[in-house]
């Protein structure tokens, strides 16, 4: 009996010294790993401002060779933005900023063209969701889209030049989405208007889903998840979260608007209820088991 | 005269977004109706502004920077539609 106090009074000291060190050691890993992240968007926002200058060149050089065939000009435009995003993401997921595998099709994508709708956690969601799909046109703010620089190139791709604040404008963009669709291309909305609030979701305006009952077009609702959260409108981009970010985007569902008699409002609180009820259901799931870095991690600590 | 315009733009907000729940005579007119209130959007203006211009012959045009403004409650569509009539009666009557 005084051998086994004895012992684990020696032992217990020792334990608990072991136990500071390898959380001490751990401490470091994971700051450097923080530190290492945070050079990689520095390098990646550096590579950006070269790269972005030729592609620019790239993509009006194109826009202007196909300007007299704006469907054929929008669908090479859209491919080959599709493809920039896609070699974007490539290149985060090897700098360790964020994960996201573009590569895994989304089951059930109509093959006629759709409205895509998608909660908006992150910034990247509109690479993603591109990068996914293989290019889409989007409804970009008027006071990006008449940008000198940038309206060629919005026009070029198809995009649509938002409402602003004038209300009755939203008109003229529900008349040009639809006439995209009849185009073939696909639409995305972000029906919250602006990002996801952390966790949750904003209210859903009706313009996706009232483009899609005027074009009678598939709805796809797509989920999007990033987690730890990055580029949210709290973690900017040059606080980069520990462990690296994974991105999913997953189809929730996919409506045909005849099945609720084309009727907008119908559709919208039946899509918008779907989404919560998808939100309570992650909410309630254990976070997910990956490893960010599983060989380092396992050399560093072995 | 404006609390019957008010009264009728209540009927005509309730019958053309279809809102069953709820009942003209509650909505309060100085109340906002989009985002907060009624929490009305965008395509809910278009449809207003077609129906307004159905009934009262007045029209919303696009690009106007006050349309926001003209939108907001009950009282400033008051406001909005009987300037809108003076203004036809005017350019009438020269």
């Amino acid at each position: 009996m005084v051998i086994e106090v004895t012992w684990a009074n020696m032992c217990l000291p020792a334990t608990n010294a072991n136990g500071r060190e390898n959380a001490f050691q751990a401490s470091v890993i994971d700051t450097l790993k923080h530190w290492i992240r945070r050079m990689n968007v520095a390098i990646t926002v550096g590579a950006y401002s070269v790269v972005a200058p030729v592609g620019y060149a790239i993509l009006a050089t194109l826009c202007f060779c196909w300007r007299k065939d704006p469907i054929r000009r929008a669908r090479r435009l859209q491919s080959f933005t599709a493809r920039a995003y896609r070699f974007m993401h490539r290149w985060l997921g090897w700098t360790r900023i964020t994960v996201f595998d573009h590569r895994r099709a989304l089951p059930n994508l109509p093959d006629e063209p759709f409205v895509v709708i998608a909660n908006h956690p992150t910034l990247m969601d509109v690479t993603a969701v591109t990068a996914v799909i293989g290019g889409a046109c989007s409804i970009v703010k008027p006071t990006l889209f008449q940008r000198a620089m940038i309206k060629p190139l919005m026009v070029g791709l198809g995009n649509v030049e938002g409402p602003g604040p004038d209300l009755i404008r939203i008109g003229r963009v529900v008349d040009d989405c639809v006439e995209r669709l009849r185009w073939g291309l696909p639409v995305v909305i972000f029906p919250e208007g602006t990002r996801s609030p952390r966790g949750g979701l904003g209210r859903f305006g009706r313009a996706a889903f009232e483009i899609a009952c005027r074009a009678k077009v598939p709805l796809v609702s797509l989920t999007i998840t990033c987690e730890p959260m990055y580029l949210s409108k709290q973690v900017t981009l040059f606080r980069p979260p520990h462990p690296t970010p994974h991105m999913e985007i997953g189809v929730l569902a996919v409506d045909q608007p005849d099945s609720l008699g084309s009727d907008s409002r119908a559709l919208r609180k039946t899509v918008e209820q779907r989404y919560h009820a998808w939100l309570r259901k992650v909410a309630g799931e254990a976070p997910p088991s990956y490893d960010p870095a599983p060989k380092e991690t396992e050399c560093q600590t072995s | 005269m404006s609390d019957q315009l008010a009264a009728r733009i209540k009927e005509i907000i309730v019958e053309t977004l279809a809102l069953e729940d709820v009942d003209p005579t509650t909505i309060d007119t100085d109340a906002p109706l989009f985002g907060e209130g009624l929490g009305l959007d965008s395509i809910d203006a278009l449809e207003l502004a077609l129906a307004f211009h159905k009934e009262f012959g007045v029209r919303t045009q696009e690009n106007d920077e006050n349309n926001r403004e003209y939108y907001q409650s009950v009282a400033s569509l008051v406001k909005f539609i009987t300037k809108k009539q003076a203004e036809a009666a005017a350019s009438e009557s020269q």
